[in-house]
């Protein structure tokens, strides 16, 4: 009676991700041993590693995976920061201001990034009308020269970065200030009357609380610095020169523009690799500071 | 616009043309060709297809098309742009027509290439040469405010960039099967040169002719309207620069293809037949201000006939001072490798690495397909 | 000194925002938003977005709290297998299959539709996962109290946990519906025209279809991004961020 209702319980769930998830990613693996190109009448012929040696002397496969890495150098530890910096301000029981900051910070969350993509694509405008260019110039006195940032091989990975951070943060925010309401008071009393002031108690009290959930969201931002594709296909097409590529991009290139299906899906196995990676190590780090 | 008139165009093809009906799918722009694979996966293509030329290779070598030869008349064909039949031409089959065909062209404006000295050649034979048009680009360069004094459209996506700059290959006498080439090498370096040189507009707001912050555009007939509208007299237009082997202008257009799994491939014919007809070519074209695809219909074109002010167009594609895009099933390969590069030396990439890069992916997808056979 | 700081932070966060919102009536004015309204049709396309978020975070609600009750309270054979499965898919994100699921939802000709938009996302690892650690971690007086009068299994799952999952649910709800709303891969790939095209992905056609004028462009994103803004805030009293991290363990 038991089993019977547990698998049926189980069912869609076990089918749905079964057959999208799970299926698809067999297929993957599979086809990444091929030659298949989308709709040719050539047969698909097997090619064992080839698709894995030839992306991995790829210099364009380099630079996008170099690029997500330095994405998620980036990102993770400012975003984190940052996020904790602004729950811990809007974290003042009784401060009314508090749900309007919040409502603020976590607007940007609900915006699709193809919006944010349109909308910091004008911010990004070059020469001295755009937006971005003169508010530098205003703060630096006019000492700033206009920059074409999304198409400046320095700035244009910098300035993708720039918007996910914008967009991004008001979720981190969220989620740690959940974390910070549920530590309980009398720990921060103890705290006081040991004698620890607001910074010693944010290390000793905070920190720890709220370490797990630090650690989730991290690997959570991680991951999705991995997955960047939206503002890069619409603001840069990988460009310049492929300062902005990303492992994304390039799988989706690969298999739609150029048709190289074999090609995609062995990208998409190295990446769901460096998913695994990412997700054990954050188990053992995990596993470490919790002894 | 261009949808509202074809469906207007079906409904007076049913009352003329009594028969089965005949249903339209519109696709949209932008990842197209993965829509057309999808349906063909599918078994979903429709009877008849309208899709952009350079595509058209790769479909019929897949096998979605069947050919043109029996089904459209010996003296359509002969009435058709020359232009638009080597498009619609693959391995010496016809496949597809297209009611209207495209031109490329450096618009311009006369007071400031006047102040400046520059000769206004009118006709492809006469164009600039490519280190003459860089001089007037400098000459022009210091008597702008921003020194900006060239737009090459770089705002547009994607397939602009091979429409655009892979005819100046072909003015330099290589290809893009030839990317490794001296002369393709050349003719990046310039586009290059005129980039890091400061005369190229970024041209974000698509404007930058408009509101008179260059002197020159390089774009194609469908800017005319606004253009003219903006300058009126003070507008000229002029052929592209000689890289070498002649001027030579983009071409190619939408076209229409049958599908191997039309079962009514007569009343196909027939359809075909009627969008080629003067009437629904010259409606087209004054909707959407293409060249008309037939002979006919340019005499009667007002803007492209002998006395037209876009002749120009006619004649670049009549006379053969136009490179069709490579007739290959390669082709969404080599658009995309080139726009790439394109992009790439643009943005002050070295230009020979960024060449041999491409020409080495070329050849690496063309041994990938077994030289597609 | 909070002020200070939250008001200059506040400040550059709400620059783009204020942008959009006055861009949106740069040129033309309101009348930005009439030619929006006239060059697309926006309220199918708002329709799209919301029937395929709203089918996704309900049915998945359904689904996946289902399962992860099973899996949290149910014992059964093969149940730690089943357990790492759904790891191994919790870990494998939506654009490692986009490929072969685009293959094969070609080949079967179900492009273009609502459904296959909404289908694939319902059953979610991490949202079974989600559950299950709520589960985890339910009162089991409860549950043996309602054993006792004779209930089974899904009535306990229906009447009894459901109802008081409401931070499992906030979670799903949240990250699922902001997943859904921004999905543009997908969509990019599947949708051919505008019968099933979400708002995600309309606004980026939008900017690529002539002519251009940006006042337009900002008038679509205001009114793309007004009903989530608006529902978000009405949603506010209900959701609490403590549910987002206690769900999160």
């Amino acid at each position: 009676m038991k089993n019977r209702s547990a698998w049926a319980m189980l069912a869609p769930a076990a089918i749905g991700l079964v057959l999208f998830v799970l299926l698809p990613f067999a297929a993957s693996l599979v086809l990444s041993l091929t030659d298949l190109s989308l709709g040719s009448p050539n047969p698909t012929r097997w090619v064992g590693t080839l698709q894995y040696r030839r992306l991995l002397v790829d210099p364009a496969v380099a630079r996008a995976l170099g690029n997500n890495l330095r994405f998620a150098l980036v990102i993770v530890p400012m975003q984190t920061v940052l996020a904790l910096a602004l729950a811990c301000l809007l974290h003042k029981p009784g401060w009314r201001l508090a749900g309007f900051y919040r409502a603020l910070f976590f607007a940007p969350v609900v915006f699709p990034m193809s919006l944010v993509a349109v909308i910091w694509r004008y911010l990004y405008a070059p020469g001295v009308t755009g937006p971005l260019n003169r508010l530098l110039a205003g703060v630096s006195l006019g000492h700033w020269q206009p920059r074409d940032f999304l198409h400046d091989p320095q700035l244009a990975l910098p300035a993708l970065m720039l918007l996910s951070l914008w967009q991004g943060v008001g979720l981190q925010m969220v989620i740690l200030l959940g974390g910070l309401q549920q530590i309980p008071g009398d720990l921060y009393e103890a705290a006081a009357l040991d004698g620890a002031g607001p910074l010693q108690r944010f290390r000793w009290v905070t920190l720890p609380m709220l370490r797990n959930t630090l650690v989730f969201t991290a690997l959570m931002t991680t991951i999705l610095a991995f997955r960047v594709f939206d503002q890069v296909q619409i603001l840069t097409h990988g460009g310049p020169a492929g300062a902005t590529s990303t492992l994304m991009f390039e799988l989706v290139r690969s298999a739609f523009e150029r048709l190289q299906m074999g090609r995609a899906c062995a990208l998409t196995v190295i990446f769901v690799f460096i998913v695994v990676l990412l997700t054990s190590l954050q188990r053992l780090v995990l596993g470490r500071l919790s002894r | 616009m261009e949808r509202r008139i074809l469906t207007g165009q079906l409904k007076r093809f049913q009352r003329e043309h009594p028969g089965p009906p005949v249903q339209l799918t519109f696709l949209p722009e932008g990842s197209y060709n993965s829509q057309v694979q999808a349906a063909a996966l599918a078994q979903q293509l429709p009877d008849v297809l309208e899709f952009d030329g350079p595509l058209l290779y790769r479909y019929a070598w897949q096998g979605c098309l069947q050919p043109l030869d029996l089904l459209i008349t010996e003296s359509t064909r002969t009435n058709l742009l020359p232009s638009l039949e080597q498009q619609g031409t693959f391995r010496g089959h016809l496949y597809s027509v297209g009611v209207f065909d495209s031109g490329l062209a450096l618009y311009g404006r006369k007071s400031l290439l006047n102040r400046v000295g520059a000769r206004l050649p009118d006709r492809p034979e006469d164009a600039w040469s490519v280190s003459e048009f860089s001089r007037i680009l400098e000459d022009l360069s210091r008597e702008d405010p921003d020194g900006q004094v060239l737009d090459l459209k770089l705002n547009y996506q994607g397939e602009w960039f091979t429409y655009a700059f892979s005819p100046a290959l072909a003015s330099a006498g290589t290809d893009l099967a030839h990317l490794g080439s001296p002369a393709a090498n050349r003719v990046l370096s310039r586009f290059q040169d005129w980039q890091s040189h400061g005369l190229v507009d970024p041209d974000l707001d698509d404007a930058a002719f408009l509101e008179g912050r260059v002197a020159l555009s390089w774009v194609g007939h469908w800017e005319y309207p606004r253009y003219s509208q903006r300058w009126g007299s003070d507008l000229c237009l002029l052929p592209l620069p000689d890289f070498g082997q002649g001027s030579r202008s983009g071409q190619g257009s939408w076209n229409w293809a049958v599908t191997s799994n039309c079962r009514q491939s007569g009343r196909a014919s027939e359809f075909l037949e009627f969008l080629l007809e003067d009437r629904q070519v010259l409606e087209m074209t004054a909707g959407n201000g293409a060249v008309p695809g037939t002979l006919s219909a340019i005499e009667q074109s007002p803007l492209y006939r002998e006395d037209g002010p876009l002749r120009l167009f006619s004649i670049q594609l009549t006379q053969g001072w136009c490179q069709p895009r490579p007739a290959t099933p390669a082709y969404p390969f080599l658009t995309s490798v080139f726009q790439q590069a394109m992009q790439d030396v643009l943005h002050g990439a070295p230009v020979s690495r960024v060449l041999t890069a491409a020409a080495q992916d070329i050849r690496q997808d063309d041994l990938d397909n077994q030289g597609y056979r | 000194m909070r002020n200070v700081l939250t008001g200059i932070l506040g400040c550059l966060y709400v620059g783009p925002i204020l942008m959009l919102l006055l861009g949106s009536l740069q040129g033309q004015g309101f009348h930005n938003y009439r030619s929006v309204w006239e060059r697309v049709d926006f309220l199918a396309l708002l329709e799209n977005s919301l029937l395929i978020a709203g089918s996704t975070v309900v049915l998945g609600a359904w689904v996946n709290s289902l399962a992860g009750y099973a899996l949290a309270r149910l014992d059964f054979p093969g149940r730690a297998a089943v357990l790492t499965a759904i790891l191994v898919a919790m870990v494998i994100p939506f654009e490692a299959v986009a490929v072969p699921l685009f293959f094969s939802v070609s080949r079967l000709g179900v492009r273009d539709t609502l459904m296959v938009q909404i289908l694939p996302f319902v059953a979610n690892g991490f949202s079974v996962y989600l559950f299950y650690t709520f589960y985890l971690e339910f009162p089991r007086e409860l549950e043996e109290a309602a054993r006792l009068d004779g209930a089974n299994a899904w009535q306990i799952y229906a009447r009894l946990c459901l109802p008081n999952s409401k931070p499992a649910l906030a979670t799903h709800a949240v990250i699922t519906l902001l997943a859904s709303w921004s999905a543009y891969l997908w969509p990019l790939l599947v949708t051919a025209g505008p019968q099933a095209r979400p708002l995600s992905l309309a606004i980026a056609t939008f900017l690529a279809t002539p002519p251009l004028h940006w006042g337009q462009v900002f008038a679509f994103g205001v009114l793309m991004v007004a009903p989530v803004l608006l529902g978000f805030s009405f949603l506010q009293k209900h959701f609490q961020p403590n549910a987002l991290s206690s769900g999160i363990k």
